[in-house]
């Protein structure tokens, strides 16, 4: 059973507002070890230089964009196993079908509650103690 | 930590930057500028919005951000072209998003509705291209956790799988010693620190004892090694790899400590909320993780410096940080009186005996130059981009020209010019009355334009700049400039000017400043209300700027302010009249002299004139003025400051002594007194008295209306040239 605490989890967006919210969020469910990118190529910076147990990623940013980010990810020898959840706006279910395909573990639409944000983590890592 | 309050705030700032981002991008395109990026930045300034909205549940602005970037999106993939007509429709809906944002921002209700023709309209082009296919996801309903009848598992990690991150994780401890030989067949050690930062977390501390000193250095051998830690998943076969090329050519160690938790480093690492726990590698207590040589050339030079470097290498993005302004105005009012105590301390100085001071006025300069510097630190801190306010006036000038049905395009140069934020807050108004102007006044109907041989769209530029320790912004149309003879007429009518005045083209121009001044011939919707250029004037006065303009007929007009850079702190003269003090702005002083009695005429048997290389330059008495009884006479004795009030009018300021030239800070005292003719603010000075600051442009303005001063009331050195001819 993972702990919230333990996991080192990296949060992926370009805008401060979104990456401060859903830090506080993860907070609230107990991690204590966020870290934050604002693109995907910061973010691959960010994953080269320490483990990574988790990446939440917004889809639509400059450089390096989610999907992008996330094909990264699966082609790093080092991180390609990195549970990746994608964030997205309302509307975006296209974007959900490719990231499925590209290999994504789980999405988040946002708006999101502490508790719709824990439980997408659990379906993805287990139950959280 | 942040507060929600705090955070949405963030959001809300990021929109202002998204609007203008779209705006911006929205303009190159209707000017033929269309590129991917282009129509990539509109696209993400709008997915911002909507992305940041989307988090703090401002549902409307979701909904309309969302129609608005499939359209974008549309035209992104080029399956929607951007026709003027759809640029139109775009342009619209950034208006209604800035509006949503504003409504959001206040925390107003928003009205069931709100933009719905615009968003029909954006939603008419989307179904065009799809064939009149959705109609979607206009309800402001809040948005579902999942996508209904989305084939969508999601996908558990397995952590028995042995490659797991977590699991896999060991630590090694390592000491690299390199050889001189290792240098010698060019292999740099710190290729390989680098090399080796790849494999996970490094920790590493530059072991610099064996330094010597310059002199005894020799260029060709290494001085420094390192000890540390790696934590990596990789096998041990691939830390080898990376020293395969130098293993011979240095010391080497590299011996597996107990797989240690990774949490706990990172702990160490970003301590913040938690306290830090015990570090089970070999670093020195609290000085903490000299880390992933962030700065390889640091490490060697400075140990502790690269430890610093930590927070820039791991947290991305940490190049700005978003400061309470009351934060930094504490700080601004803390180097005012830090100036004021040194002021005081520089009197202290002064007054030693002679001989003993040395030491502590040396001291003292580095003092000063310290405190001038930390100044301009603050002050750039608080400097924002004019951008703030210019991003306002596309939209209004496109609003205009639609009510009064003239085409005018407005060019912007020089956003990114950066004031204090005090000054970009009362900058709005003026601003946004000059446009209104340019448009309402300025600019012709496209038939008159075409009939005046000129372009049917009229061109608005607004630009700002820097230019001798002030910014300069300017308004200049190609419209028709100012009617001098019907703005002679009226203002002789109003009896602003005296029937019979010759006044020159520019000064007639500048009468369109006069209070009570207006020539819009039918009273406007838009501008021409009677509360016209004086209002600007005047708010451009009370910020310590000047206004001037200048006009050619049939060909247009450009208004010019000139602005303080700051409203805090500045360089003052510091004057006597009799047993009185006062500061005068440095930037108003062009000379200060002590003229010879037969300099000196009195013209027209009122003022005193300065005869200043052949030109006459009217006086002006301080002490007469402000009813002190003064030792200086007519300006036989005393010192003239020669001052510049703008549109290259001067007058002479007659006082008694100049005391010399410090940084002052201004305290306003208007809260205390209201506004006093003359007197533009207060200032502490080094003996702790209070000092008043002059208002100069204002002191002739008094001068020229009192009782001795004759002539007509616009400038006083169109009196002078008038004179001598």
């Amino acid at each position: 059973m993972p702990n919230a605490v333990a996991i080192k989890v990296l949060v992926v967006d370009d805008q401060n507002s979104v990456r401060q919210m859903t830090r506080m969020t993860l907070e609230e469910i107990g991690f204590r070890h966020i870290h934050e990118a604002e693109n995907g190529v910061q973010a691959m910076e960010t994953a080269s230089l320490q483990p990574l147990d988790l990446i939440i990623s917004d889809y639509n940013m400059p450089e390096m964009d989610g999907l992008g980010l996330l094909r990264a990810v699966r082609g790093h020898p080092v991180v390609r196993k990195v549970p990746f959840i994608l964030l997205t706006g309302r509307g975006d279910r296209e974007l959900v079908v490719k990231a499925a395909q590209a290999g994504v573990n789980n999405y988040l639409v946002k708006p999101f509650t502490a508790a719709i944000l824990r439980e997408k983590i659990e379906q993805v890592m287990g139950k959280l103690s | 930590m942040a507060s929600l309050d705090q955070l949405k705030q963030t959001f809300f700032d990021e929109c202002d930057e998204a609007l203008q981002q779209i705006e911006a991008g929205l303009t190159d395109i209707r000017e033929g500028q269309q590129s991917d990026d282009t129509v990539n930045a509109v696209f993400r300034g709008v997915h911002s919005v909507k992305g940041g909205a989307g988090i703090f549940g401002f549902e409307a602005l979701v909904g309309f951000a969302h129609v608005f970037e499939t359209l974008l999106d549309g035209v992104r993939r080029g399956s929607l072209k951007a026709t003027p007509d759809t640029l139109d429709v775009l342009l619209s809906a950034s208006d209604v998003l800035s509006d949503l944002v504003s409504m959001s921002r206040s925390g107003k209700p928003i009205a069931a509705g709100f933009g719905n023709e615009v968003r029909t309209a954006l939603q008419q082009i989307i179904d065009g291209d799809k064939g009149g296919a959705t109609a979607a996801e206009d309800d402001n309903s809040p948005a579902p956790a999942d996508f209904d009848g989305l084939d969508f598992k999601p996908v558990p990690v397995n952590f028995d799988d042995d490659a797991s991150a977590a699991d896999a994780m060991r630590s090694y401890a390592i000491t690299f010693r390199p050889k001189a030989e290792m240098l010698k067949k060019a292999n740099e050690p710190l290729y390989i620190i680098r090399e080796l930062r790849k494999l996970g977390e490094l920790e590493l501390v530059a072991q610099t004892g064996e330094m010597p000193s310059l002199s005894e250095m020799e260029p060709d051998r290494p001085y420094i090694w390192w000890t540390g830690t790696l934590q990596t998943s990789s096998p041990r076969a691939k830390i080898d790899e990376v020293f395969e090329f130098v293993v011979g050519d240095c010391d080497l160690e590299i011996v597996e400590t107990n797989a240690a938790p990774a949490a706990e480093m990172v702990e160490i690492a970003d301590a913040p909320p938690t306290a830090p726990q015990e570090a089970s590698a070999p670093l020195p207590p609290r000085a903490a993780p000299a880390t992933p040589v962030a700065a390889p050339a640091a490490t060697a030079e400075h140990p502790e410096v690269a430890s610093g470097g930590r927070s820039a290498a791991v947290k991305p993005g940490a190049t700005t940080t978003r400061i309470e302004l009351e934060r930094i105005d504490r700080v601004v009012n803390m180097v005012g009186e830090l100036v004021i105590s040194q002021a005081m301390l520089g009197q202290i100085v002064q007054d030693l005996p002679e001989g003993t001071s040395g030491r502590l006025a040396q001291i003292l300069e580095e003092v000063i130059h310290h405190t001038r510097e930390l100044k301009d630190s603050v002050m750039s801190m608080r400097a924002q981009p004019v951008s703030s306010v210019f991003q306002r006036m596309p939209r209004l000038v496109r609003e205009l020209s639609t009510k009064t049905e003239k085409k005018v395009r407005l060019e912007m140069a020089g956003e990114t010019t950066e004031v204090d934020r005090s000054i970009i807050e009362r900058l709005g108004d003026p601003l946004t009355h000059i446009i209104r102007n340019a448009v309402d006044h300025g600019i012709e109907t496209p038939a008159d334009r075409l009939a005046a041989g000129k372009n049917e769209e009229g061109t608005i530029r607004l630009s700002a700049e820097h230019r001798g320790g002030r910014i300069i912004i300017s308004v200049s149309d190609d419209g028709a400039g100012i009617n001098s003879e019907r703005v002679l007429k009226k203002a002789k009518e109003k009896g602003l000017v005296s029937p019979d005045a010759v006044l020159s083209e520019e000064e007639i121009s500048n009468l369109i400043m006069l209070p009570g001044f207006s020539t819009a011939e039918a009273v406007s919707d838009i501008s021409g209300r009677g509360v016209g250029m004086d209002v600007v004037r005047s708010n451009i006065q009370d910020i310590g700027g000047r206004i001037s303009l200048k006009s050619e007929r049939g060909r247009g007009m450009t208004i010019q302010l000139a602005l303080p850079l700051t409203l805090a702190v500045m360089d003052g003269m510091v004057i006597k009249v009799g047993q009185q003090t006062y500061v005068m702005p440095l930037s108003a002083i062009v000379e200060c002299l002590r003229p010879a009695r037969t300099d000196i005429s009195n013209l027209i048997g009122t003022r005193g004139m300065l005869q200043l290389r052949g030109e006459f330059v009217p006086l002006v008495n301080l002490g007469d003025l402000l009813d002190i009884s003064s030792t200086a006479g007519d300006g036989g004795e005393s010192v003239v400051i020669i001052t510049d009030v703008g549109e290259g009018s001067r007058f002479g300021l007659v006082v008694d002594e100049l005391c010399g030239h410090q940084q002052v800070v201004i305290k306003s005292i208007e809260e205390s007194y209201g506004s006093v003719p003359g007197i533009a603010a207060a200032t502490i000075l080094g003996n702790g008295r209070v000092a008043f600051i002059l208002d100069v442009e204002k002191l002739n303005d008094l001068a020229v209306s009192s009782p001795v001063g004759a002539g007509i009331p616009t400038k006083a050195a169109p009196v002078a040239k008038i004179a001598m001819n």
